[in-house]
């Protein structure tokens, strides 16, 4: 262990700050869900891509800058110490994006991923289905083979980013007679195709980050599966595995929201409740320990190491953190904690991340399935059912 | 900048992981209890092992080795629930003695001729001392009164620090012990480690634990190194480990139905010395204002790029 940065490391972050400094914008951009902030985003997104930051640790082939994963955490340090926006293509450069370097064809990977790092096209997940929630195996959706292609029926929902999206990936059965992960194949199609209507689902803050995805009898070429008919489910444990395990949600973010939440309670302290006070002392523990465990993460994977079941414990840590965290901001606004905007006008950052941090702990696999294989494959008990 | 525990380190403590298991299992802790808490013959094992020179430099027979080392044996003492005070003597009476450059001493704590009763003014007690005989729920502990001044806040720190090992590795064995508990405790049919209500209690106590330990490596490397602001990561270790050690504790007793509640079961040894360790070298209330001072109090540079700040 040795907890000094090199001067390398050093010489970067100033690298990142002084760009930062220059390019994130000053004013916060209008929420990423609905069409004017979703725009802003988008145009964001290029401005990242042209000074080279978006995908920083993609392989330079790629697009990226073949970051290691401590340079990624000084990236999203000085991202999240600089206010950075939230970065509408999260679902490419985490979910999708690793997912094709892996199981991609060359044909794949020259077509998708360039236009992706330069933010031409914008990815939306396309997982859940009603009947198939915390339950990916029951996907029902089908696509059947006609030539070279297949013809896709069926429903899709909270689908994040498709209300707006360019591109969306999901699972689709391809094989009638299938049952839960067997017959799945991962399948990649532009959401302007004929057959497809989105509709739009209004969030509980009032906006639509998501939507719903109906199919109707949508041909989508065979090159656009991914690693062959019947892999779906193989595939999409991998992407999980990107999603849940380190990249999804880096510490930066949540130390930036426990230092923000210190400034906060030093302007209501007056009439703070010394609960309020340790509330503030164990965000600011908290966003460190995810830091330190983040860190220590990342070097056992630079030392050959994998992650495993460490991704939902770190899922759980940081969306309840994010939550008790909102929680008490909204305890210390007291009466203004229902205000959208405060009386300068400004909007109530506190109130919007407070219904987002309610989203942590269902999205991505919900907390209660994350404490099941917690449960099961780390602490090794018996799955339910079991006698 | 790497957070990475070596191989070696790593090595080392599964040798003591090891030698304890099969020499210093819950049999050895009731015979203990029952016939006057120390014994010689597991003292000069940890010798034998070179455990009480650990710190010791190599000139008065040590090992050399650093605060990170012991803490990471420290949790092995935890997960254990070493009775002897191997801890107290040689992770924070050594690292003290050599920080003030009194050497004098080590080399017959390495040879371990002698142990460091270690008194602070933080502390009412002294553990293996001379004076008046207190009595602790922790039926391991022999402690004994303590008037003195002093408060010193190196030997603080190496305290708490070394409280926050132990405590990772007892919250560590307890989260164990429910656990195989609950994989053999058949009611309704199926062992009860199938129900979700158990799994969820058992998998929020991995969560704690997981996310307490880098507190501590952490904190120990700190130390370590001198950095100016140990005291607050001292104090955050001492937290984040004590708050994953007290709700594993009530959760493993839970988990045990009421078993968990005789005399009978292990798990009492484990959780009493978790309150035990718990208020030792600072409260919490202690801990959370050295918090405070530095986080509120606006001496520690906090935020996204002041991670080792």
């Amino acid at each position: 262990m040795h907890l000094q940065y090199t001067s390398e490391q050093d010489a970067f972050r100033a690298e990142v700050r002084a760009w930062m400094e220059a390019h994130v914008p000053k004013e916060p951009l209008v929420t990423l869900e609905c069409r004017e902030g979703y725009d802003q985003h988008v145009e964001w997104e290029r401005t990242l891509a042209s000074g080279n930051w978006g995908m920083v640790t993609w392989p330079e082939a790629y697009g990226g800058r073949g970051l290691d994963l401590i340079q990624w955490l000084i990236f999203e340090e000085e991202y999240f110490r600089a206010g950075g926006p939230n970065r509408a293509n999260q679902n490419g450069i985490f979910l999708l994006g690793p997912t094709i370097m892996e199981f991609g064809t060359d044909e794949q990977k020259k077509r998708f991923l360039t236009p992706m790092a330069k933010g031409e096209v914008i990815w939306a997940q396309a997982w859940s289905e009603p009947g198939a929630g915390s339950d990916m195996a029951a996907i029902s959706s089908k696509a059947v083979r006609d030539g070279d292609h297949y013809v896709i029926t069926g429903q899709k929902t909270w689908s994040s980013r498709a209300a707006f999206a360019d591109w969306g990936f999901g699972m689709f059965r391809t094989d009638p007679e299938s049952k839960r992960h067997k017959g799945l194949t991962f399948i990649l199609f532009d959401l302007n195709t004929p057959g497809i209507t989105r509709r739009p689902i209004r969030q509980l803050h009032g906006d639509t980050g998501f939507a719903e995805l109906f199919f109707d009898e949508v041909r989508v070429p065979v090159e656009n599966c991914l690693a062959g008919e019947g892999e779906g489910w193989n595939v999409a444990m991998a992407t999980a595995g990107f999603e849940r395990g380190l990249m999804l949600r880096s510490p930066g973010r949540f130390q930036a929201t426990a230092k923000r939440l210190v400034d906060l309670y030093r302007k209501h302290e007056a009439e703070a409740s010394p609960a309020a006070r340790e509330a503030v002392m164990q965000a600011w523990m908290s966003a460190q320990a995810y830091a330190y465990n983040t860190y220590a993460v990342a070097a056992k994977i630079m030392a050959g190491g994998k992650i495993g079941a460490e991704a939902s414990l770190n899922k759980i840590f940081w969306s309840e953190l994010d939550r008790s965290m909102h929680r008490t901001a909204m305890q210390l606004l007291g009466a203004h904690a229902e205000l959208k905007r405060f009386d300068d006008g400004s909007v109530n950052q506190w109130l919007e991340g407070y219904i987002f941090s309610l989203s942590g702990p269902i999205y991505a696999g919900s907390n209660e399935v994350q404490r099941n294989i917690t449960a099961e494959r780390m602490l090794g008990l018996p799955r339910v059912g079991a006698g | 900048m790497d957070m990475l525990l070596t191989e070696d380190q790593l090595a080392l403590a599964e040798t003591v992981r090891d030698y304890l298991a099969g020499t210093h299992g819950p049999e050895v802790l009731r015979r203990l209890d029952a016939d006057g808490n120390r014994d010689p013959a597991i003292w000069q094992g940890l010798v034998d092992m070179g455990l009480t020179g650990l710190l010791v430099p190599e000139a008065q027979g040590g090992l050399g080795m650093g605060l990170v080392d012991a803490a990471l044996i420290a949790a092995e003492c935890g997960r254990a629930c070493l009775a002897e005070p191997l801890v107290d003597t040689a992770f924070v009476g050594v690292p003290w003695l050599l920080a003030r450059g009194k050497t004098d001493q080590l080399s017959d704590v390495a040879a371990g001729r002698i142990t460091l009763p270690l008194a602070h003014s933080i502390n009412p007690w002294v553990a293996d001392g001379d004076g008046a005989a207190l009595t602790s729920v922790d039926p391991l502990r022999n402690l004994c009164a303590s008037a003195n001044d002093n408060a010193d806040p190196h030997l603080l720190n190496l305290g708490a620090l070394m409280s926050a090992a132990q405590m990772v590795g007892l919250a560590d064995a307890m989260l164990h012990l429910a656990v195989e508990y609950a994989k053999i405790r058949t009611q309704f049919g199926q062992p009860i480690g199938a129900f979700q209500a158990i799994k969820h209690q058992l998998a929020t106590c991995a969560v704690a634990i997981e996310f307490a330990k880098p507190v501590v490596w952490q904190a120990a490397q700190a130390l370590q190194d001198g950095r100016a602001s140990t005291a607050v990561h001292v104090s955050h270790a001492k937290v984040a480990a004590t708050d994953a050690a007290m709700l594993t504790a009530e959760t493993a007793i839970q988990v045990h139905g009421a078993m968990g509640y005789t005399y009978e079961v292990d798990l009492h040894f484990w959780m009493k010395r978790s309150w035990a360790l718990a208020g030792a070298w600072g409260s919490r209330a202690f801990h959370l204002k050295r918090i405070d001072d530095a986080v509120l109090g606006g001496t520690l540079a906090i935020g996204p790029e002041h991670t080792f700040a």
